[in-house]
């Protein structure tokens, strides 16, 4: 669509491109025949012009020519009337216009010149035959003085008779003062010629640089290359016939217009030329600056087509942005609108499941309550029953606890509480859990941690714990009976030493999933659908949180899986390592200083890294043989012993007899099926692999204190005999069962219906009337919290140390912070866990002591 | 927001062309004039002028005048120091049926029609000797002269003419000639016969190209070899003055050597006694036909006489029997004694020979200037015969200390040798002119 805008934009812009060069052809083809038009009217102009300028020349040397004839004509007369003429004419004296005055009387040859001198009339030449007015006319020669001259002969009548003739000689150089100085700015060239001679007779006042000087017509063509035969043929005619002629050639490579012009009827000419600079100056001018228009205009329009172009590029710009702003909008907007239709469809799927995951174990409590009451007199149905229902409601609340954590996860509250943990105690109550799960599927649960550097880490115990519950409570849930399961903590090589970067492996060779489930595993409220596994229960929650709960901790999940044939199961975490304490002290207390293990290669190589990582490393020997060697050379107080060794059994009594007398032999045992564990020696110590130094550590103790004293102290402290419980808890049902449970322990309880009658309850009881209150949180009149914070606010003794442990239904950690916050000492979730219970209110109470 | 500030400054900048370029166009249409009521423009005022006669070179296309451009640099200095306007008055022979340049030089100079002459040394002294040239001695530009151009235009006293160039004549010879025929350069007469006598037998027609002006060069450089290189300058020269020796004795060898190369053919008298300088001969020397000719030094700086041969030119001294004889004759500027524009004719002069403007026409026209403060390089081809000057081994052309006028007399004398005299009516014709100067 935009490149469809795009070309059409461009197809546009074409045609106006063409237009605008169009309108400038045009423009320039119209300012290009103006300016032709104006130089040829200025050309003609100045043709025109030129030819009145030579005009004017030409009749300005005329009438001095005939002023010169008529002058001579009056002293003709004059002379005639002189007595003697002769001395008439010596009497006269010369002058700029007529140099020499001569006669010569009739009959004679030569006469006298008003020099003094004698003349004869030799040296003039008339046979050009021009005359002005009437009177003979020489041509043109060199005078006595040395410059350019003519003659005119004038008849001098006395009587009627022609009593001689009146010689004037006249110099070019008076013509030239009554000429202009020059013309068209002085660029115009102007010589006398005389005719017949075709001499230059009179000559610019110039040469060299500033003008050239010409002798004669045949030097002025040389010099300016005319050689063209037919255009001198042309001038010769004109010439001859004393015509005048105009031609346009170059003068010293400047283009010119020449010209003859005829004077005296062509026995002399005006010669010369003007450059077409000079001619046609003013039409260039006005060319010049109509040019200079047709730019200024040019210039102006393109600018504003420059900055019309710039501001359509600038606004398609803006225009642009704009879009692809809306596009991502409504992009987005699409996104949120298909995200929350396929939000609202699978929240209508998961309540459709809910309700049916809900109602199911909620008949099975319902039905079973209405077989309890028939069958109430039957002690083994009621056990039944009791138990069914017990199961139902345990499934029931699993549900509720995953809804709840999933909406937790998506809104973003969950927080994620970073403790010190071990490996040990993580990977215990897995196995605790799982085992029991896996033996009644009698499944195999396979256990390994190798590679691990360092066992005491810090991080959310409870989610790692969460996730690998999800995990492998769907693989067991997931395979069928007799199946494995595998679980494998790897340790990885780490980026930095201050982290553990462990790869968690849940295996198993079950049912598998299609690839197309695979790609929603991970998503919120989906589930295997087929009628294999429809016989699972569960909420479809769990693999979400879980995927939820690793990227909150920064890792990664994974799944390949094939339909019957398993499914794997890939989470990489890297945890920091805690700055344990080392307790190498612990074990120089329990009077052991060297430890050896005998071990396979991989479990020697696990122990040393975590002995080494707990501050107590460790020797190790790979057999028997090896070990008792050593154990000849060093003292060991401790000596572990790999089971699944070849021969261990035959061997650990050898290494028993080694070690001193309070030496401690511990073996290492897999958990792999009752077979091992039968094997075992009588009273051996046996450590469940895989190892961890922190479970090493505790057996140590168990096996130094003796393996019963803290179990009957467990027991002891299971009783809340004998307590008194004030209780704040508004629903009555909830009361009734509180107050039949802690009945059942041997305990008393008074149960108020808010906060403020458990607060005046208190009041009135007088100190240690009661050992601890229970507080609901969500009363009516005061809630729990408040009614915490006036307690503990109260001016009596007990006020301040009474346990108040809240039990309410806001499960939640926020919820745990705020009652402990609010001064409560411990927090339990409904619905009463009795046993959970029992161990919160004996670690507050003390109740044993 | 930057953005924004771009387009703004875009704008700007689009803005100001917009008003430059309207700016531009009214200036075009706009012409400035000195009075709004008066609608002429003011004019120059009319400078004073001063003539200046000089001969008018025939003007070749497309070629460069050195010494016409040297000589108008000057003009142009003094015209624009001194406010005045030199105007160029111009004479030249069409052909020898013409009134000659001196001809009509010495008519204008009597009759006063121009303030400034360029002139030949023999007008120079017959102008002189009318009394009709101002004495120039008190110009600034006398003091820097060089001895001999004093000494050559001093007349009674009177420095009468002040020249732009020392103009030494020699003998323009084609060198890849010379060689072609294994001939040394000449020295003496003997030797310059036996380079012709090669030459004719070679097949070249003409070995010499002369013209009807400088023959007397040859004889020039002979007679007076010895006078002004022997020691005995002045003596010599007085004893001709006082009639105890005679003209003829010293120019008669030279005489006899030029009616011998007419003789032989190698000069063609009757086409030099027709035939204007340079003009008869230069086409022939340039196509390699003529071997030798005689010229004046600026010649070889001049396109339009032989400044760019097509073969290897030197210039050398004229035969003498003292070895190759630059031959030195000085033109000059001279101002008429009643000259309309005198003040001005001699400020203008005075100008023109100062050292600044004749250190620019020596370097123009690559001459030896007459400024003793003033040297040039000269043109490869000049070498030999510079390298003489500079040894202060050369003749004198004309001297005015000689009561015989030199350059032109011996000229017309030639003239009559090459219209078929004899020696011995010619060597006459100086005892005549001799006795003749000497009744004066």
């Amino acid at each position: 669509m935009e490149k469809k805008l795009g070309k059409q934009r461009k197809n546009k812009g074409v045609p106006l491109l063409i237009l605008i060069i169009a309108f400038f052809c045009i423009l320039g083809v119209v300012v290009l025949l103006a300016s032709h038009q104006i130089s040829r009217e200025m050309s003609d102009s100045a043709v025109q012009n030129l030819s009145e300028s030579l005009d004017l020349i030409q009749c300005t040397i005329e009438a001095i020519l005939r002023k010169e004839a008529e002058f001579q004509k009056l002293i003709a007369k004059e002379t005639a009337l002189a007595a003697d003429p002769e001395a008439y004419i010596r009497s006269y004296e010369k002058n700029d216009t007529m140099v020499k005055l001569s006669l010569i009387l009739s009959g004679e040859e030569s006469g006298v010149s008003n020099n003094g001198e004698a003349f004869t009339a030799e040296g003039l030449d008339f046979s050009v035959e021009r005359t002005v007015d009437g009177l003979p006319i020489s041509q043109s020669y060199v005078n006595y003085m040395g410059a350019w001259a003519y003659s005119m002969k004038c008849p001098v009548v006395r009587g009627g008779e022609t009593i001689g003739d009146l010689y004037v000689e006249y110099t070019y150089d008076s013509l030239d003062r009554s000429l202009p100085d020059g013309f068209y700015n002085k660029q115009a060239a102007l010589y006398i010629m005389d005719a017949k001679t075709q001499r230059f007779v009179l000559k610019p006042k110039g040469m060299g640089k500033r003008s050239a000087g010409h002798l004669n017509l045949e030097d002025f063509y040389r010099a300016n290359s005319i050689e063209d035969q037919e255009l001198r043929g042309e001038v010769e005619i004109a010439l001859s016939n004393g015509q005048n002629i105009l031609f346009y050639h170059d003068i010293r490579n400047v283009k010119a217009l020449n010209y003859m012009w005829a004077v005296n009827d062509g026995a002399a000419f005006l010669v010369g030329y003007v450059p077409l600079d000079a001619i046609q100056q003013e039409g260039r001018t006005v060319n010049k600056n109509i040019f200079i228009v047709v730019f200024v205009m040019l210039t102006a329009f393109l600018l504003c087509c420059l900055l019309y172009y710039f501001n359509q590029k600038q606004q398609n710009k803006i225009r642009r942005e704009r879009e692809e702003e809306r596009e991502i909008h409504n992009k987005q907007l699409s996104e949120a609108l298909q995200a929350a239709r396929v939000a609202n469809n699978s929240k209508t799927t998961f309540l459709s499941n809910m309700s049916h995951d809900i109602r199911t174990p909620m008949n099975a409590v319902l039905g079973f309550a209405n077989l309890l009451a028939k069958e109430a007199e039957n002690p083994a149905k009621v056990k039944e029953y009791t138990k069914k229902i017990t199961a139902s409601g345990q499934h029931l609340l699993s549900l509720i606890n995953d809804i709840l954590d999933v909406s937790k996860i998506e809104s973003g509250k969950v927080v994620l509480n970073f403790e010190p943990f071990t490996l040990n105690d993580l990977v215990s109550s897995v196995d605790a859990i799982i085992q029991p799960m896996a033996k009644a599927k009698k499944q195999n649960f396979h256990v390994s941690v190798t590679g691990v550097r360092h066992e005491e880490l810090i991080g959310d115990e409870t989610r790692m714990n969460q996730i690998l519950i999800n995990l492998l409570s769907n693989a067991v849930k997931y395979t069928q009976e007799g199946g494995d399961i595998w679980f494998r903590i790897i340790g990885l090589k780490p980026r930095s030493s201050q982290y553990e970067h462990i790869r968690i492996e849940v295996e198993d060779n079950g049912y598998g999933m299609t690839p197309e489930y695979l790609e929603t595993i991970f998503d919120a409220f989906t589930r295997a659908e087929n009628s294999t596994t429809n016989k699972v229960q569960g909420t479809g929650l769990g693999m979400a949180i879980t995927k939820n709960i690793v990227e909150l901790m920064g890792g990664a999940i994974e799944v390949t899986s094939q339909v019957d044939k398993g499914s794997l199961f890939r989470v990489e975490l890297e945890c920091r390592v805690a700055e344990g304490q080392q307790d190498r002290q612990f074990w120089l207390q329990n009077g052991i200083e060297r430890l050896l293990a005998v071990a396979g290669e991989q479990t020697r190589q696990s122990v040393q890294e975590l002995m080494e990582n707990a501050g107590f490393p460790a020797d190790a020997a790979a057999d028997a043989d090896q070990g008792l060697a050593m154990m000849k050379n060093q003292p060991y107080q401790l000596v572990l012993l790999d089971w699944d060794l070849p021969g261990a059994d035959a061997f650990q009594a050898a290494l028993k007899a080694a070690l001193p007398g309070n030496g401690l032999l511990v073996l290492l045992v897999s958990d792999e099926g009752e077979d091992a564990q039968a094997r075992l020696p009588e009273g051996a110590a046996a450590l469940t692999k895989p190892f961890f130094a922190s479970s090493l550590k505790e057996k140590v103790a168990e096996l130094r204190q003796g393996p019963d004293g803290g179990k009957n102290r467990e027991e002891e402290a299971d009783s809340l005999e004998g307590l008194r419980f004030l209780a704040a808890e508004d629903n009555e049902i909830n009361a009734e069962i509180l107050a039949e449970v802690l009945e059942l322990e041997g305990a008393s309880c008074e149960i108020m219906s808010n906060g403020k009658l458990a607060l005046e309850r208190f009041c009135q009881a007088p100190p240690g009337s009661f050992d601890a209150i229970l507080m609901d949180v969500q009363m009516p009149v005061m809630n729990g919290y408040d009614a915490v914070r006036a307690i503990r606010a109260l001016p009596r003794p007990d006020a301040a140390q009474i346990p108040i442990i809240a039990m309410t239904a806001n499960a939640f950690a926020e919820d745990e912070r705020a009652a402990l916050e609010a001064g409560m000492n411990a927090h339990v979730a409904k619905p009463l866990d009795v046993d959970l219970l029992k161990k919160v209110i004996r670690e507050y109470t003390g109740g044993l002591d | 927001m930057r953005n924004q500030d771009q387009t703004t400054k875009r704008k700007r900048l689009a803005a100001l062309g917009l008003a430059a370029a309207m700016l531009l166009g009214l200036s075009a249409c706009e012409k400035q004039r000195d009075s709004d009521v008066n609608l002429l423009p003011k004019e120059d005022k009319e400078k004073p002028a001063v003539n200046l006669f000089s001969p008018m070179e025939k003007t070749e296309p497309d070629t460069e005048n050195a010494a016409r451009n040297a000589a108008d640099t000057t003009i142009i200095m003094a015209e624009e120091k001194l406010g005045v306007s030199v105007a160029y008055k111009t004479y030249t022979a069409e052909n020898y049926k013409d009134k000659t340049y001196d001809d009509v030089a010495l008519e204008r100079a009597r009759s006063n029609l121009d303030d400034i002459y360029l002139l030949n040394p023999d007008t120079i002294a017959i102008l002189s000797e009318e009394g009709k040239l101002a004495d120039l001695s008190g110009l600034e530009c006398a003091q820097n002269l060089r001895d001999v151009v004093k000494a050559a235009n001093l007349v009674d006293g009177k420095l009468v003419a002040v020249p732009q160039e020392v103009v030494a004549y020699g003998l323009f010879v084609n060198k890849d000639l010379f060689d072609r025929y294994k001939l040394k350069l000449p020295e003496t007469p003997e030797e310059f016969l036996e380079c012709c006598r090669v030459f004719k037998e070679n097949g070249i027609e003409t070995p010499v190209g002369a013209n009807r002006w400088w023959l007397e060069t040859f004889v020039l450089a002979q007679a007076y070899a010895d006078l002004y290189n022997g020691g005995n300058t002045e003596a010599e020269i007085e004893a001709l003055n006082r009639g105890e020796a005679k003209y003829s004795d010293y120019m008669r060898p030279g005489f006899e050597f030029l009616q011998e190369l007419m003789d032989e053919g190698y000069i063609d008298a009757e086409k030099a006694l027709v035939s204007e300088a340079i003009e008869g001969e230069r086409q022939d020397f340039l196509d390699q036909k003529t071997p030798i000719v005689i010229a004046y030094w600026g010649a070889a700086n001049t396109e339009s006489a032989y400044g760019n041969p097509g073969f290897h030119m030197q210039a050398v001294g004229f035969p003498s029997s003292r070895g190759q004889m630059p031959v030195m004759s000085i033109t000059g500027f001279a101002v008429g004694v009643d000259a309309e524009h005198k003040e001005n004719a001699l400020a203008v002069l005075d100008e023109i020979l100062s050292d600044e403007a004749l250190q620019a026409y020596a370097e123009i026209n690559r001459v030896i200037s007459p400024s003793k403060n003033v040297s040039v390089e000269c043109v490869p081809a000049l070498k030999p015969l510079n390298d003489r000057i500079e040894e202060n081994i050369f003749v004198l052309g004309a001297n005015a200390g000689m009561k015989l006028e030199q350059w032109g007399n011996t000229c017309q004398v030639v003239r009559r040798l090459l219209g078929g005299a004899t020696v011995d009516e010619c060597m006459a014709e100086f005892d005549r002119l001799q006795e003749e100067t000497l009744k004066q």
